[in-house]
């Protein structure tokens, strides 16, 4: 009975307590990390805010229209705060993948090892699309001031047609960077684009051939359309 | 001050050392302007022999590269006028025909004209358009006498326009500076001016020459930096200016980015000097007065209406962050008015000009959208200006232009405002 006892239960027990034993150690280095990183992190979340804050982040964000489409999209927090906030994540996510990896278990390595391989992919990405959107909104600015000076009616149509247009480009860019779908991103970007064009060109062609015609007559015969004399100068 | 010498190319550096100092230095920058040039050399050229004859004067021609034969049409010029005045010949006229360097436009011309006038020395300058049919030899005399003379560092033009030629000068320019700086100068950016050796030196010692300033707004800077510098400022009455027509595409908003955009960063840098400035004084008028005929021009005010009305309609997101709120809704009922009832009052327009100054200092959107996206504002105040001056002489249409210059100056307060509060936004 006493050997029974000593084979089925103790002896796993000594085993068990002695995994424990060697990985208390390591456990506590986890925790050591973790803390550590935990307290970088938030020392350099709010250190990168407050330096952003001091150049005056926010104020050339609420210049470039980032704060307005933030808004926009639900974001009410300014840019300065968000990227603080970025800061904190980032140190404290490699802190807590260090804190695994101090462990030393494989399949936590494995994960640790191939998440930081991607890491660079999505930070990219990340770039990609909110340069994509600030872009886009100031392309779209000049394009619908440009078309209202020049006095052409679907200003708004031609701005929003160009915001698009780059924001899809974005999207598309970003996915191929994360690796999500490749094929099917380049061929649905380039149908969704083909038949964005085709269909203004036919919407073009049978709403506004007027339109088209006095304009490539006027382009292709020299010949001004008859409208009231203007030679008002400005300067 | 610094004194730091522009560089001149080669063959002017050694024409400069040849003629070692003058009393008149006259510049005339140039580009492709082959059709007026030599008009214009002929005009200068008779101006100093009938005017200045006994005082050395030389003639700077700074020409941008033309390709039309332009400089070869100056150096012609000279020599045939110099075969047909020959009892002026005491006069030593001289010439300097010079490729301008640096960055492209008439401000790199006058940086190289100003450089040549201080190596010579020169008492007093005067800078000329190329493209002028209407300018005479006492056009010399007006910008240059006053100077040498009576003692003025600054010679402003004063011409005789139509009602509707030059609407920006008249709807933005010179209320805005005359409410800014306190001197009723008519033609702030009249391109030909008269300025003394002393101020010469003033506006080379200015770190502005390679900015979009001195790229773009050149006759606006120098008329700006010669009041706020303190220098005695004045005008002469030249007639009627009658230039080549411009390039009749040229785009209507690029001229409002250029000219504005001048105007407002001369307001930034010298916030210090307009906010003390308080209402404004007539500026001393030279020259002898005269009505003169004024070419006839057409204007398609339901176009300029259409455009401000797509506008309102299109651009309202951007107007509302560029003005305040009762500004935006004052501009509400013209959406829908009577083409001939539109109207935007003087003191709209002044608060409106004053919004699109602050929002510009606060960076409410780029620059560049923002000057451009004024353009429908613009064609509505000046299709407003011409439905009520329709029946008007030229000299009554004046009135109402001083009419508006009074509600500019009469808002000053209401710009300040909105200066100094834009800069605490932007303040950390």
């Amino acid at each position: 009975m006493s050997e029974f006892w000593n084979k089925a239960v103790m002896e796993p027990l000594t085993v068990l307590g002695r995994d424990i034993l060697a990985i208390l150690p390591n456990i506590l280095a986890m925790v050591i990390i973790v803390t550590i990183g935990l307290i970088t992190a938030w020392l350099l979340g709010h250190a990168v805010e407050r330096l952003l804050r001091i150049i005056r982040l926010d104020q050339l964000s609420d210049r470039l229209g980032v704060t307005a489409a933030l808004a926009r999209g639900g974001v009410k927090k300014n840019p300065s705060y968000l990227i603080g906030r970025a800061a904190f994540w980032m140190v404290f996510l490699f802190s807590a993948l260090a804190g695994l990896g101090a462990l030393n278990l494989k399949p936590i390595n494995q994960f640790a090892q191939s998440f930081l391989a991607y890491l660079p992919h999505l930070f990219l990405s990340a770039v990609i699309l909110v340069s994509g959107y600030v872009v886009s909104n100031f392309i779209s600015q000049g394009v619908l001031i440009a078309a209202v000076n020049a006095g052409f009616p679907p200003a708004r149509l031609v701005a929003n047609i160009s915001r698009w247009g780059v924001q899809l480009t974005a999207v598309a860019m970003a996915l191929e960077q994360l690796g999500i779908a490749q094929h099917i991103v380049v061929a649905g970007f380039a149908l969704t684009f083909g038949g964005v064009v085709l269909a203004a060109a036919i919407a073009f062609g049978l709403g506004a051939k007027d339109l088209a015609k006095d304009y490539l007559e006027g382009k292709l015969s020299n010949r001004a359309k008859a409208r009231p004399p203007e030679d008002i100068r400005h300067l | 001050m610094p004194n730091v010498e522009t560089p001149l190319a080669s063959e002017t550096e050694a024409a400069v050392q040849r003629i070692g100092e003058a009393d008149i230095v006259v510049g005339i920058p140039s580009y492709n302007n082959a059709e007026t040039i030599s008009h214009v050399v002929r005009a200068v050229s008779a101006g100093l022999a009938k005017y200045f004859s006994g005082r050395r004067a030389v003639l700077i021609n700074s020409d941008g590269a033309s390709t039309d034969g332009t400089p070869e049409l100056v150096s012609r010029t000279i020599v045939d006028f110099g075969a047909l005045l020959i009892s002026d010949r005491q006069s030593p006229l001289h010439k300097i025909v010079t490729p301008y360097h640096g960055i492209p436009g008439k401000g790199s011309a006058f940086r190289t004209i100003f450089e040549i006038a201080r190596r010579l020395r020169a008492k007093a300058c005067t800078v000329v358009d190329s493209d002028l049919r209407s300018i005479t030899p006492e056009w010399i005399e007006l910008l240059l006498r006053p100077v040498l003379e009576e003692g003025y560092d600054y010679v402003a033009p004063y011409y005789l326009r139509h009602k509707y030629d030059g609407t920006i000068t008249n709807s933005i320019v010179y209320p805005l500076t005359r409410a800014l700086y306190g001197q009723r100068i008519r033609q702030p950016i009249g391109g030909d001016f008269g300025f003394s050796g002393r101020l010469t030196e003033h506006y080379l010692d200015q770190h502005v020459w390679e900015s979009e300033v001195a790229r773009f707004g050149i006759d606006i800077w120098m008329t700006t930096e010669a009041i706020s510098s303190g220098a005695r400022v004045c005008q002469s009455f030249l007639g009627a200016k009658i230039h080549n027509p411009k390039d009749p595409t040229a785009d209507l908003s690029s001229m409002l980015v250029q000219v504005l955009g001048a105007v407002f960063a001369l307001m930034e840098e010298h916030a210090t000097t307009w906010s003390k400035v308080e209402g404004s004084n007539p500026v001393k008028l030279f020259g002898f007065q005269y009505e003169v005929g004024v070419e006839p021009i057409h204007v398609n005010v339901d176009r300029m209406i259409a455009n401000f009305r797509q506008g309102l309609a299109d651009l309202n997101m951007l107007w509302k962050e560029m003005l305040t709120v009762e500004t935006y809704r004052g501009l509400l009922p013209l959406k829908d008015s009577p083409t001939q009832q539109f109207s935007l009052p003087d003191d709209l327009w002044a608060r409106l000009v004053y919004d699109v100054a602050a929002a510009y200092h606060r960076r409410v959107m780029p620059r560049d959208h923002l000057l451009k996206a004024m353009t429908p504002l613009y064609l509505g105040r000046t299709a407003s200006f011409v439905l009520e001056t329709g029946g008007l002489t030229t000299k009554e249409a004046e009135q109402r232009i001083e009419g508006l210059c009074e509600a500019f100056e009469h808002r000053k307060s209401y710009l300040i405002e909105r200066w100094r509060s834009a800069g605490s936004e932007s303040s950390p």
